[in-house]
């Protein structure tokens, strides 16, 4: 492709220039995540008083725990997580590739496709238009805008990747190339086949399953990892080590982590457990081979900058929470250990610690180091901090008791777990109010400096009310 | 990539497209050499758009046929079948969703029960009852290979001897499968008629009691795919904060289902269900009947969206009639009173293949 616009630019100073085209899309995506954050923490706050609060909220239909509880998934899952997770591809994808972002204005208009899909999906199901099934909760019409608002995005990070200076691709831009790729295949295929050529019985379950697979064991991993690869490389001033370990990962994870996902017991051919066996284990295989060339890249280094030192040792804390939760799922991806946790809370509280604990960290603390370089004014170091501390802290007290509880109970009866996982929530609660309010302070000081926001920020306000 | 890596990826290629595609073998073969090839000696660069754009599709069309669309394939015959009530009335099976219930699966939907509480009742292990035959001819030489049997296996020998001459008779009960199956070449070696009886255990299976403090007794088989051929869409659900519903509709009444909506600590105290009041209106002092229910001091009556639900509730029975795939305490097939004697039977293969699986 040809790369006349980079040149011009890019010739002055090349950084400078590629942040200066990164601006609004990604600030504009990254706030949006960090509006759903709130509302995702909030709901999911009020789902878990309600487990031990029985007669809290009982006349409203719209507060039911079965809606409030899906909604906020649904919050985490594509208002923050798939936002995040894009504005930081899109800020990756033209760094590594040394060239501008292409067509940023795809990137706000399919960012609002995108916000009105996730929010009409979040109003759908809490009227009660849900679709029943547990990974696609939103009603089905919603899915074709977030495709479209999805592809739009991809759209252009696939030519801003296509643009790239160097011709050799780096590990990072493997794999959120990739993922870029990966997500709207997949939630395409799911829309066809359950809401288009409506799927009978139980094989609309394994095109959910197959769906809730691919989205957290290749898009969301594939986005973390891709984070890691670059950041920890980047950040530690050092040349990432074990390039064929990360190729053998990359179509590792890829090949097995898009197969299986269903449970022990679940009431479908006997095959399909016993192939979700035998993937977690061949995945397995990815994550130690990504977790070689990780560790072998940051081994005894530490920030090669100050300013980044938050953001270097959460990303190492959240490479650690990957390889933990890794180590977890593959045994009781076996039968035995998998009919004691099935069914039990074990499962969410382990979705919980990868989605937020592993993803959701990484993409926050490739944020610190994005933002003060975007908007050209520091996030404040001491909100950054406290609320970094609030949702670890929230993380470890939401996740942890309720595994434990799960796993102890092995039965419908649970113990006092769930009043950790409130105390928890209200943690997570709190430190992503102050990260919106950080985020926020930091913009409408942005906004007074630099005039690149006040063309492309200046629909500000209606996301804020979507969110 | 070194040769080792490339090689391990196509070992993998191979074992995938063999194990899990079903690939003829040779066919699996050539994909893994290929696969070597093409990222050793070929040395593929991840470079190119194209290269990972095709990779990426090639996976994707391997995931999606490998588990959604053979998934389908075999699926996609399930039919009506014939089964029978405990009173022994033969219908037809799956029942279809009638009246009310059919807009109480929707209820069921909206209000997001599948949050706290699955639809599928699961089994935990399989055991094998074994029963023989045997004529006077080979009376010693059964004798003696039940006794050898328990040898083998670590059980008590002693009890061997006195094994009825012309009467079917239990050799051991709850065995795992490999047990079985030598029980099973052990005694049709001596000559006798062997039959195996497969039992599902697990604790969703198991009656709640005072001998089995664990038990739940959430249906009396396991679920299977036949079980959701018309639910819109199967809630399965995935986390069983509440109990499994799948068989509900045989454990409660209507009246106890109305209460527990209302407000579920009058049923159970350290419930965790939140109370369901948007369900109910409050009634008149002065109204009457079967459907007023009281919690405290206040009087609800319900709305129709809880008659619905409910009547979809009380529908739930689908852990309650035995299928041939998940039968409800299997007879021993052979030892049932058949027109004409059959003493000595060729044993039943088919049913300890099924076990072992």
């Amino acid at each position: 492709m040809s790369s006349e616009p980079k040149e011009d630019k890019a010739s002055i100073d090349p950084r400078e220039a590629v942040d200066r085209s990164c601006c609004g899309p990604v600030l504009f995506l990254a706030f949006s995540a960090v509006a759903w954050l709130l509302v995702y923490s909030l709901f999911a706050l009020l789902a878990g008083v309600k487990v031990h609060a029985a007669g809290m909220m009982a006349d409203s239909a719209w507060m039911a725990y079965g809606r409030i509880q899906p909604a906020s998934q649904l919050a985490l899952q594509f208002g923050f997580l798939v936002q995040l997770g894009l504005a930081v591809s899109a800020w990756i994808l033209s760094h590594r590739g040394k060239t501008v972002l292409v067509d940023g204005g795809y990137l706000i208009f399919g960012g609002m496709l995108w916000n009105a899909g996730v929010t009409l999906g979040f109003l759908g199901i809490l009227s009660g238009d849900a679709s029943g099934l547990v990974g696609l909760q939103m009603p089905g019409n919603v899915l074709p805008l977030l495709f479209f608002g999805f592809a739009l995005v991809g759209l252009s990070l696939v030519q801003t990747n296509n643009r790239r200076t160097d011709e050799e691709m780096s590990p990072a831009q493997w794999f959120l190339f990739a993922a870029t790729l990966w997500l709207p295949w997949v939630l395409g295929g799911s829309y066809l086949l359950i809401h288009f050529f409506h799927a009978k019985g139980v094989v609309a379950n394994i095109v959910d399953w197959w769906f809730i697979q691919n989205f957290a064991r290749v898009y969301l991993t594939f986005v973390g990892l891709g984070t890691l690869f670059h950041f920890l490389s980047a950040l530690s001033g050092r040349e990432l080590v074990g390039r064929g370990y990360a190729q053998f990962a990359f179509w590792l994870l890829l090949l097995f982590g898009s197969v299986g996902g269903v449970s022990p017991g679940a009431p479908v051919p006997a095959w399909l457990p016993a192939l979700s066996t035998i993937t977690a284990v061949f995945y397995f295989f990815g994550v130690i081979a990504a977790w070689v060339s990780l560790t072998r890249t940051v081994n005894g280094a530490s920030a090669a900058n100050d300013e980044d030192s938050l953001a270097y040792n959460l990303m190492r804390l959240t490479a650690l929470v990957f390889i933990s939760v890794s180590i977890l799922n593959v045994l009781f991806a076996f039968p035995g250990p998998g009919s004691v946790a099935e069914f039990t809370t074990y499962g969410p509280a382990m979705e919980l610690l990868f989605k937020l604990g592993f993803v959701g960290l990484t993409l926050i603390a490739a944020l610190y180091h994005i933002f003060p370089r975007l908007a050209g004014v520091d996030l404040s170091p001491t909100m950054t901090r406290v609320q970094t501390m609030a949702i670890v802290l929230g993380l470890i007290g939401a996740s942890l008791p309720t595994a434990l509880g799960g796993l102890m109970s092995g039965d419908a009866v649970l113990g006092s777990g769930f009043y950790f996982a409130s105390l928890g929530n209200l943690f997570i609660f709190v430190g992503s109010l102050i990260l919106f309010l950080n985020f926020l302070g930091a913009i409408r000081v942005a906004m007074k400096n630099c005039d690149c926001f006040a063309s492309l920020f200046g629909k500000d306000d209606t996301k804020e009310a979507s969110a | 990539m070194t040769i080792g890596l490339s090689f391990l990826l196509g070992l993998l290629a191979s074992s995938v497209s063999y194990f899990m595609i079903g690939l003829w073998w040779p066919a699996a073969v050539v994909v893994g050499l290929f696969a070597w090839l093409a990222f050793a000696l070929l040395d593929v660069k991840m470079d190119s758009t194209f290269t990972l754009l095709g990779g990426l599709l090639l996976v994707f069309c391997v995931s999606l046929s490998a588990m959604v669309f053979r998934a389908s394939d075999q699926l996609s015959g399930l039919q009506y079948i014939d089964t029978q009530s405990e009173d022994g009335i033969e219908f037809r099976y799956p029942v279809p969703l009638l009246g009310n219930a059919r807009y109480g699966e929707a209820v069921y939907k909206a209000h997001g029960c599948a949050a706290c509480h699955t639809q599928q009742v699961t089994h935990e292990s399989v055991v094998l009852d074994v029963k023989a035959l045997t004529g006077e001819k080979n009376h010693a030489a059964v004798e003696e290979a039940i006794s050898r049997f328990r040898n083998v296996t670590g059980r008590d020998a002693s009890s061997g001897a006195g094994f009825p001459i012309g009467e079917w008779e239990t050799v051991e009960n709850a065995l795992d499968a490999a047990d079985a199956s030598k029980a099973r070449n052990f005694l049709a070696a001596a000559g006798a008629s062997v039959d195996v009886q497969v039992r599902f255990r697990g604790e969703d299976l198991t009656q709640h009691d005072r001998q089995n403090p664990r038990g739940r007794g959430w249906g009396k088989r396991r679920s299977v795919a036949q079980d959701y051929l018309f639910a819109e869409p199967p809630m399965l659900g995935s986390v069983r904060i509440g109990p499994d519903l799948a068989n509900v509709g045989v454990r409660h009444s209507r009246d106890v289902l109305m209460r527990i909506l209302l407000n579920p600590k009058t049923f159970r105290k350290n419930s965790k269900m939140p109370q369901h009041r948007f369900l109910f209106k409050k009634a008149g002092k002065d109204e009457q009947g079967q459907h007023i229910i009281h919690d405290g001091e206040e009087t609800y009556k319900p709305t129709k969206d809880a008659e619905a639900l409910v009547d979809y509730l009380l529908s739930l029975k689908s852990a309650n009639y035995p299928l041939p795939e998940a039968p409800i305490n299997q007879p021993y097939t052979s030892s049932m009173p058949k027109p004409a004697p059959a003493p000595a039977e060729a044993p039943d293969a088919t049913k300890a293949d099924e076990a072992g699986k």
